[in-house]
């Protein structure tokens, strides 16, 4: 009997539960009904929510809410950096030194004034914790003659800096809040800043919003700071909410999201038709790259010119923007469209289909060659492997065998790293937008490497890419990271493919939400 | 009797999770990959003194024995360690998400009995009329029907075209979890008195609860069925109905009783079966739970996260099994003499 009575106690709960729930969907299914919560679907890569070890797309998008910058970008935008936090700078003739002219009316959200001191504590915590966006402050010392004033030196001209210090890396922090929680500046901070868990619960920022709760595996919730000194935010409450491609799509169509930022091109059709929903396409700064190791140690086949030759003219580049979906586009270099220095689309490389198999002619009988990739990732709905059966097929119709060696990303980086593959199937995003991010694909440089390619084999190369590092005239930098890209396309170590499309999903009441190269999407201009 | 039948268990419990924890160092040890640099951005993975900072942080610069025996000797001051993806104690993760996957089993597992049991009684009694062959698709639907696609058919029905349910998560967007007793908000929602907050927590369980429930109702279908079956042929049983006992009294007291024994050795399999089909039902509906932890730390080589997990998985199997044989004894006294 008792069995009977607690099934029966079960059964009245669940159908009482179901009935609760049955008579009101409205109310279970998200606050889209309150206008001053907005609820964002994003596939969380969030792992802190100290800015100075924050270099994740998704802590870029919480963080440029929280955290100002000397300067940052209008909407939409990505080549041109505006006043923040900095009202002006002024730039010294050989691209060394940096002075930034501070606003007097920025306050953090504990209402103490920003000055000086607080960005240059802020920059060289960056510099010393070692975190992943330390490279960012390589070669620049920071000081401040004054409360208002800010300079920025560089061992070495660079006109990349403006760019580089709107990262969401390098936000200003309330200094002797985050001193007085365990932060430091000083040389040995990677061993002693111990203020990583405090800036995990408590705003130290000055930026529209401020902290609520941090969770880098369900939701994070931010809130509108009372003391912004600027316009005041446009919601009361964001929930930034951890959710798949998958479940994005769903939590859009069921009102549970009002923004989905992950939705792939093969996912869009399912909701093209509704109403209730708006879709703003741009084109990401991710680019997609084949690379053939140049390092004969590691292949004596992919480090020969006729190799190169043959995948970069046998590679069907219209065909993988089928791949890569609707809204996709062949990348002409290295440098993605979206920033100064791109190569225009007419330098795109084309399929010459005689030119490869005179290249493959030139090999004469070899192996197959391996291709690795990463198996267990894709971004905007783009499959590596997808991408690399293309590859694979293309390359055979020109006669060359290929060999498809997937393994979760996590190994596969370490092969990627350690310059093992023949060949590889990576993407890169953009660490700042500015084309001197680019130059790491050089011989010598971290993803030169990595294929293998050392300065040795292309003198002329490696000198193009340190003109392109100090150049300052804009004209002329512009020309010599064209010089560059073309004098790279021409080696064909690496096989630039395609920048996939970015889409942002929003309720058509949602005004504001659109893509952004830098951030992903910039929340502080969203219902503005 | 009892207490050292509880020390046997709990003795052999902590022997098994030692040679868990050594099979799996040695399993993600073989693994190809650097756990140490696989959460590093590009440019800090190609800088030495940042690949050994992070290694000395996580004791990943100690050989692997070394390794093994630290983390032992953290164990039995029940520290497991700090996870080096979310950079959080490995215990607060496992009390955030363990409880989360614990919630959705426990839910499944009250449904599936009270349906799987419930018409498998119903079955039995009319064995082969035209309810018994309705229950018998049924509960081979349940069994044979991808878990996956049943999840995702509900979140289209009853989330996407009929706003009924909410398609992911545990509760609504930005909303406070209850203060946490057992870190299941449904039942803690419930002791904070908080009404509006257990309806969130019900409202976003079900759906995944009845999916998750669907093979394990057919399962304990069957087995009821048959084992009502074989105790309803028993002279004791035909004895009791010579004696003019209602039909319920009979077969709630009498069969049901000594047709239970083969359904919970069932139900311990089962349980052990939906933790796995956990995993997927956690994907599909969005439920931070310990299916999701357990790929995404295996995905980042997070050693210490990846032994918590297998450590918590294991004691979960052995506690259900305790459970279970505990249950034999009071439902059958024999078992207990024994």
């Amino acid at each position: 009997m008792r069995i009977s009575r607690g099934g029966a106690f079960v059964a009245a709960v669940l159908a009482g539960a179901l009935a609760l729930t049955g008579c009101t969907p409205a109310d279970t299914t998200g606050p889209d009904t309150a206008k001053d919560v907005l609820v964002v679907g994003k596939s969380f890569d969030l792992n802190t929510a100290d800015p100075a070890r924050s270099f994740e797309t998704t802590g870029g998008i919480f963080g440029r809410a929280v955290y100002d910058t000397l300067l940052t970008f209008g909407k939409g935008d990505a080549t041109t950096p505006i006043p923040m936090v900095a009202e002006s700078y002024e730039v010294n003739e050989g691209a060394t030194e940096y002075t930034f002219m501070l606003r007097d009316d920025v306050v953090f959200s504990d209402g103490t004034p920003l000055t000086s001191a607080d960005v240059v504590f802020s920059f060289d915590r960056v510099k010393n914790i070692q975190g992943n966006g330390s490279f960012l402050m390589e070669g620049l010392s920071v000081t401040a003659p004054d409360e208002s004033t800010v300079i920025i030196t560089s061992e070495k001209p660079n006109t990349a800096i403006p760019a580089i210090i709107t990262a969401q890396t390098l936000g200003i922090v309330n200094s002797e809040l985050v001193k007085a929680n365990g932060g430091t500046d000083a040389a040995d901070a990677s061993t002693t800043d111990t203020a990583e868990e405090f800036l995990n619960t408590t705003s130290a920022g000055s930026g529209p919003y401020i902290i609520e709760t941090f969770n880098t595996e369900t939701e994070t919730v931010i809130v509108a700071n009372p003391n912004y000194w600027g316009e005041p935010a446009a919601y009361e409450k964001i929930v930034l909410k951890n959710a798949t491609a998958e479940n994005q799509l769903m939590d859009i169509q069921s009102g549970t999201i009002d923004i989905a930022l992950d939705l792939g091109a093969d996912q869009l059709p399912a909701i093209e038709s509704n109403p209730d929903l708006a879709i703003e396409s741009g084109i990401s700064p991710t680019i997609f790259f084949l690379f053939s190791n140049a390092n004969p140690e590691i292949s004596k086949v992919t480090s020969t010119q006729a190799f190169r030759d043959a995948v970069k003219y046998g590679l069907d580049y219209d065909g993988l923007l089928e791949i890569a979906g609707e809204g996709s586009e062949q990348v002409a270099g290295v440098v993605p469209s979206v920033f100064f220095g791109a190569l225009k689309p007419a330098d795109v490389t084309v399929r010459d289909i005689d030119k490869a198999k005179a290249a493959v002619a030139e090999l004469g009988d070899i192996d197959p060659i391996s291709l690795e990739y990463p198996s267990d990732f894709s971004v905007a709905g783009i499959s590596f492997g997808a991408v690399a059966e293309r590859v694979q097929a293309n390359l055979k119709e020109v006669g060359l065998e290929i060999t498809l060696a997937p393994s979760p990303i996590s190994t596969a980086l370490d092969s990627y790293r350690g310059g093992t593959e023949e060949m590889g199937l990576w993407l890169w995003n953009p660490d700042y937008p500015d084309p001197a991010d680019y130059l790491v694909f050089a011989p010598d440089n971290i993803v030169g490497l990595r294929a293998g390619w050392t300065g040795g084999s292309h003198p002329d190369l490696v000198a193009l890419s340190e003109q392109a590092a100090v150049a300052t005239e804009e004209a002329e930098r512009g020309e010599i990271f064209r010089e560059y890209q073309l004098a790279m396309n021409e080696v064909g170590v690496f096989a630039p493919l395609f920048q996939p499309a970015a889409t942002v999903v929003a309720g058509k009441d949602i005004e504001g939400a659109v893509f952004s190269a830098v951030f992903g999407i910039d929340l502080t201009y969203i219902g503005k | 009797m009892l207490f050292r039948f509880i020390l046997s268990r709990l003795g052999s419990a902590a022997i098994l999770s030692v040679g868990i924890i050594l099979v799996s160092f040695i399993l993600t040890a073989l693994l190809p990959g650097d756990a140490a640099t696989s959460r590093l951005g590009e440019r800090a993975a190609a800088d030495p003194e940042i690949v050994a900072a992070v290694r000395a942080r996580y004791g990943l610069d100690q050989p692997l024995y070394m390794q093994f025996f630290i983390y032992l000797g953290n164990l039995l001051r029940g520290d497991l360690g700090t996870s080096i993806r979310t950079q959080n104690p490995v215990l607060s993760d496992l009390a955030q998400f363990g409880p989360a996957s614990a919630e959705l089993a426990i839910a499944a597992t009250l449904i599936a009995i009270v349906v799987g049991v419930g018409f498998g009684i119903v079955a039995s009694l009319r064995a082969n009329g035209i309810i018994d062959q309705v229950l018998r698709v049924v509960s081979l639907g349940g069994v044979s029907i991808p878990i996956f696609w049943l999840a995702l058919i509900a979140v289209y029905l009853f989330s996407t075209v009929n706003r009924i349910f909410p398609s992911s998560g545990r509760l609504n967007p930005g909303e406070t979890p209850p203060p946490q007793v057992t870190g299941m908000y449904t039942f803690d929602s419930l002791v904070a008195g908080n009404w509006p907050l257990f309806i969130s927590a019900l409202s976003h369980l079900i759906l995944p609860a009845l999916v998750l429930s669907a093979p394990m109702i057919g399962l304990l279908l069957r087995f009821t069925r048959s084992s009502m079956l074989e105790v309803l042929g028993n002279e004791y049983v035909r004895a009791a109905e010579a004696k003019g006992l209602p039909r319920h009294t009979v077969v709630l007291r009498h069969v049901l009783r000594g047709a239970l024994v083969p359904v919970i050795t069932v139900l311990g399999t089962a349980f052990a079966s939906l933790l796995a089909g956990t995993v997927l039902v956690e994907q599909i509906f969005g439920w931070p739970g310990i299916g999701a932890y357990a790929f995404r730390s295996a995905s980042n080589l997070d050693l210490p996260a990846i032994v918590g997990v297998t450590l918590f998985v294991a004691l979960v199997y052995i506690t259900v099994n305790l459970i279970v044989d505990f249950l034999y004894g009071v439902i059958d006294p024999r078992i207990r003499r024994a």
